[in-house]
C-alpha cells in the first residue's frame, strides 16, 4: 500500500515536476534583437541611391526635391544634382522649359527640343536625356543635363547643373548614380525634408485643462480612449448610432483644410480644396472665442464638428455617425457647444 | 490544512521522511501557514486601497510582483496626519507566494502520511501547490497584448499593452519588408546593439519610458541628451525632452523616448531622437512637424530604412480580417450584454477559419486567446485582448486534482461509515 514512499516513485515525481516547470519557463521570451520579414506595410515613397565617392549630399532640400547633391572638388562643392519625383506624367517639353529660360533658350517648342533630346539606357532603365548649354560665349558655359525616367504614371527627374567641364567629367558617375537608384512612389505624397523650424507653438504633451460643459441627457458615456478627453454615444434604439468625442492637440494639427478633409473621408465624402471648404465650414463663437463649425453629410452618414484654437491648442468637438440621428441631435450638439466654458465661474 | 492523525501503516514511512528531512520540519509549521495567509489578506487590502491612487498596474507591480512593498497609511484615515509619513513594509506577492509554496511542500514531505487512506488530503494539497506555482509561472511568462482591426481590414500583428521597441524597417524591396526590432529591455541596458540584419550599429544615448517634450526655438535651448540630436525629426523640429517617471494610472499618457546614434564602418551617421506615442504612432501624423516620428527615413547604401519607437509588436504567422461587428443592449437600457466580432483567420496555404468572438467566448488559436475587449460601432473597429499563457491549463488541472482529492477523502470516510453502520445493524 505504501507504494508512494518508494524510491522510484519519488524520483518519478521529482522528474515530472521539474520537467513541467522547465517546459513552462522555457516558453518565456528572452530580450533579444528580433528580425521579422513581413508583407509591405509602408505606403510612402521609396527613393534611395548610392552616391559616388566624389559626391556629397546637400543637407538643405527645397521644393519637390527628394535628394540634392554636389561634386566634391579641390575648390569646394561644385555643381548641383537632384532627384525630383512627379506623381503624374509630365512632358519632356515642360521639364526642359523649367530650366531652358534660365540659361537663355527662351521657350522651347517640340521642334526646338527634338535635337536636344536623346534616348539612353542606363542599367535596365530607359531615360530621356536632355542637354542644355548656356547660350553665351563662355569658356565653361553652364550646362543643364536632365535625365527623365518614366514608370507607370510617374515621372522622375534627375537634373545635373554645373559647368560644362564638370558635367562632362562626372558623366560616368552620374550614370552610376542613376543606375543605383531605387524609385517607387508611394500612396502618400512625396515631401521634402524641412529645415529646423523657427519658434513655434510647443507641442506640449502634458494634458490640457479641459473646459466645463453640459452633456445632453440622452448621450451616454462611450468608449474611453487615451486620446479622448470625453467620449459619448447616442443610440436611438433603432440601429442608428452616433459617436461624440472631445480631443485636444498642440498646434493647429495640420490646419483646417487637412482636418476637414480627414473627416470628410471618414463619412465617405470626397476631399475638398480651399474654395470648396466654404460649403462645409462657417464661423461660430465658443465661450466668446472665434471657432469653426463643420457640417457635412454623405448618403447615410453625417458629422457636426467644431474646431477651436485656444492658447496654441486645437480643440475638436465632433459628433458623427448615422445621418438620420445626427440631424435629430444637431440641436443638442449646438446646446453642448454653447455650454463649453474654459473659465471657472 | 493538514492532518495530524498517524495510522500505523504510514508511520514508519513518515518517521523516515522526518528523519531525512528534519530541517524541513520547522518550515512546515501550521502557524506559518496561518501567518502567511493573514499577511496575504493584508496585502490584498493595502493593494486595493493603493489601486485608487496608482492604478491597477501600479498596484500590481508595487505589491504583487515584488518581494516587499512600502505602504503609507492614508492621510484621510483616522490619525493619518501622524501615521502617513511612516513607511510601512508590506510583504509582497512573490515573497508570500514563495513562502507558501515552501511551507506547503515542507508539510507535504514531513507531516503527511503517504497512504491510500490519506491520499485525498495529499491530492488536495498537491492541487493547492499547483495553483500557487501556476500563478507564479503565469506572472512570469504570461503576455497580454491588443489587436485592433478596422472593419473590412486585416491585421497580422499584436501590440503589447506595456513596453516599447525600436523598430528599424527596410522598405526598399517592394515585395517584402524586413523589420529589426530592439526590445525595451535592451534599450534600458544601454550600450551598443548590433545585429546581422542591420547594416549599422545602434548606440543608446538615453532611454526612458516617459517624458515631456517641447519644440524650442534653437538647438541651444534643448535639454539633456536631446542636445546631441543632429538628424531626423528631433533635429528638424528642434525637440527638447525632459524625462519623467512612468505613470501607472489608467489614464496615463507615457511618451517613451530614445536618443540613439547610428554608426557603420565609416563612422557615425548621426544621432536621432525617437518618441513613442501612447495611443499609437499613427497619431504623429496629426502634427505635420512631427509626422515623421512614425517613420524617420534613413538612407544607407542604396536602401531606405524607417525607424520608429513604438509599442512592442509581435507579428503573427496568420492574419485576422474583421468581417463585421455588432453590439446588443439590454432592452430599454444602454447596458451592453454582448459585443461580438465576426472574423476570418487567414493562415498559410489559403487556409481559412471563420469565428465569432463575443463576451466570455474567446477565440483560441495557435497558443493565443483572443478576448473581445473594446469596440467602436460608430468608428467601425474592434479591439481584442490577446493573452498568451502556456500555463493556462495549470489552474484547471489543479482544481480537478483538488476535486478528486475531496471526493476521495469524503468517499473514503463515507464507505467506512456505511460499512461500519451495516455491520452494527447485522
Amino acid at each position: 500500500m505504501n507504494c508512494f514512499s518508494t524510491i522510484p516513485f519519488k524520483v518519478a515525481l521529482v522528474c515530472v515536476t521539474v520537467s513541467i516547470l522547465a517546459s513552462l519557463f522555457s516558453c518565456s521570451d528572452e530580450a533579444t534583437v528580433k528580425t521579422s520579414v513581413i508583407a509591405p506595410e509602408y505606403t510612402g515613397p521609396v527613393v534611395t541611391w548610392i552616391l559616388p565617392e566624389t559626391w556629397g549630399e546637400n543637407p538643405a532640400l527645397a521644393g519637390p526635391m527628394a535628394g540634392s547633391f554636389h561634386v566634391k572638388t579641390g575648390e569646394g562643392p561644385q555643381g548641383r544634382i537632384g532627384v525630383m519625383p512627379f506623381r503624374e506624367s509630365v512632358s519632356s517639353l515642360e521639364m526642359a522649359n523649367m530650366f531652358a529660360r534660365e540659361i537663355g533658350y527662351g521657350t522651347l517648342t517640340n521642334e526646338t527640343l527634338a535635337p536636344l533630346l536623346e534616348k539612353k539606357t542606363v542599367g535596365t532603365r530607359d531615360f530621356e536625356w536632355i542637354r542644355l548649354e548656356e547660350q553665351r560665349k563662355e569658356e565653361t558655359p553652364k550646362t543643364v543635363l536632365l535625365a527623365l525616367y518614366r514608370k507607370d504614371s510617374q515621372t522622375w527627374l534627375f537634373p545635373f547643373i554645373g559647368g560644362r567641364d564638370l558635367v562632362d567629367a562626372e558623366l560616368e558617375n552620374f550614370s552610376l548614380f542613376l543606375e543605383s537608384t531605387v524609385l517607387r512612389a508611394g500612396i502618400e505624397p512625396i515631401r521634402a525634408l524641412s529645415q529646423p523650424v523657427s519658434p513655434s507653438p510647443a507641442p506640449a504633451p502634458s494634458g490640457p485643462i479641459a473646459p466645463d460643459w453640459s452633456i445632453p441627457s440622452n448621450w451616454t458615456p462611450g468608449q474611453a480612449s487615451s486620446m479622448r478627453l470625453a467620449s459619448y454615444k447616442v443610440n436611438d434604439g433603432q440601429g442608428n448610432k452616433l459617436d461624440f468625442s472631445v480631443t485636444s492637440f498642440p498646434g493647429d494639427v495640420g490646419g483646417l483644410l487637412a482636418n476637414v478633409n480627414r473627416w470628410l473621408g471618414q463619412i465617405g465624402v470626397q476631399p475638398t480644396d480651399d474654395e470648396g471648404l466654404k460649403q462645409f465650414v462657417r464661423p461660430i463663437m465658443i465661450d466668446g472665442l472665434s471657432a469653426q463649425l463643420v457640417e457635412a453629410s454623405s448618403a447615410d452618414k453625417a458629422l457636426y464638428a467644431a474646431i477651436l484654437m485656444r492658447d496654441n491648442r486645437s480643440w475638436f468637438f465632433k459628433l458623427s455617425g448615422s445621418k438620420t440621428l445626427a440631424q435629430k441631435e444637431k440641436e443638442n450638439f449646438s446646446a453642448f457647444l454653447e455650454s463649453v466654458c474654459f473659465h471657472k465661474p | 490544512m493538514s492532518s495530524e492523525s498517524k495510522p500505523k501503516k504510514g508511520k514508519s514511512s513518515l518517521a523516515k521522511r522526518r528523519a531525512l528531512f528534519s530541517w524541513l520540519i520547522p518550515l512546515a509549521n501550521l502557524r506559518i501557514t496561518l501567518a502567511l495567509l493573514s499577511f496575504s489578506m493584508v496585502l490584498i487590502f493595502v493593494a486595493t486601497l493603493e489601486q485608487v491612487e496608482i492604478g491597477i498596474r501600479g498596484a500590481q507591480a508595487k505589491y504583487f510582483e515584488s518581494l516587499l512593498g512600502i505602504w503609507h497609511y492614508p492621510e484621510q484615515f483616522w490619525g493619518g496626519e501622524f501615521l502617513n509619513p511612516v513607511p510601512i513594509p508590506i510583504p509582497g506577492g512573490w515573497l508570500l507566494g514563495g513562502l507558501l509554496i515552501i511551507n506547503l511542500t515542507a508539510a507535504y514531505v514531513t507531516r503527511f502520511q503517504w497512504t491510500v487512506k490519506k491520499f485525498g488530503i495529499q491530492l488536495i494539497h498537491l492541487g493547492i501547490i499547483m495553483l500557487l506555482v501556476g500563478q507564479l509561472v503565469t506572472q512570469a511568462i504570461q503576455e497580454e497584448s491588443r489587436m485592433q482591426i478596422n472593419k473590412g481590414e486585416s491585421s497580422n500583428y499584436i501590440e503589447r499593452f506595456h513596453g516599447v521597441e525600436l523598430a528599424l524597417t527596410d522598405v526598399t524591396d517592394p515585395s517584402r519588408e524586413t523589420v529589426v526590432s530592439i526590445p525595451q529591455e535592451l534599450l534600458e541596458k544601454g550600450g551598443s546593439i548590433s545585429s546581422g540584419d542591420l547594416p549599422f550599429e545602434v548606440t543608446v544615448k538615453s532611454f526612458g519610458p516617459n517624458c515631456d517634450f517641447d519644440a524650442v526655438s534653437s538647438k541651444d535651448q534643448r535639454e539633456g541628451s536631446s542636445k546631441e540630436v543632429d538628424q531626423g525629426v528631433g533635429h528638424s523640429a528642434n525637440l527638447s525632452i525632459k524625462p519623467k517617471s512612468e505613470d501607472y494610472s489608467s489614464e496615463a499618457m507615457n511618451f517613451g523616448h530614445l536618443v540613439f546614434e547610428l554608426s557603420d564602418e565609416t563612422g557615425s551617421l548621426g544621432t536621432w531622437l525617437a518618441l513613442a506615442h501612447p495611443a499609437g504612432n499613427h497619431w504623429w501624423k496629426e502634427s505635420p512637424k512631427l509626422a515623421d516620428l512614425a517613420f524617420q527615413p534613413i538612407r544607407h547604401k542604396g536602401k531606405l530604412w524607417g525607424v520608429t519607437l513604438r509599442a512592442k509588436r509581435e507579428y503573427l504567422p496568420y492574419s485576422i480580417e474583421l468581417l463585421g461587428i455588432a453590439n446588443e443592449f439590454y432592452q430599454g437600457t444602454e447596458t451592453p450584454f454582448n459585443f461580438e466580432s465576426d472574423i476570418m483567420i487567414k493562415m498559410e496555404g489559403n487556409e481559412t477559419r471563420r469565428a465569432l468572438v463575443y463576451m466570455n467566448t474567446p477565440l483560441r488559436h495557435d497558443g493565443k486567446t483572443f478576448y473581445q475587449f473594446q469596440m467602436n460601432n460608430a468608428a467601425d473597429y474592434t479591439v481584442f485582448q490577446v493573452i498568451r499563457n502556456p500555463s493556462w491549463l495549470v489552474p484547471y488541472l489543479a482544481c480537478i486534482i483538488v476535486s478528486i482529492g475531496l471526493l476521495w477523502q469524503f468517499g473514503f470516510h463515507l464507505v467506512r461509515f456505511l460499512r461500519k453502520n451495516s455491520l452494527q445493524k447485522a
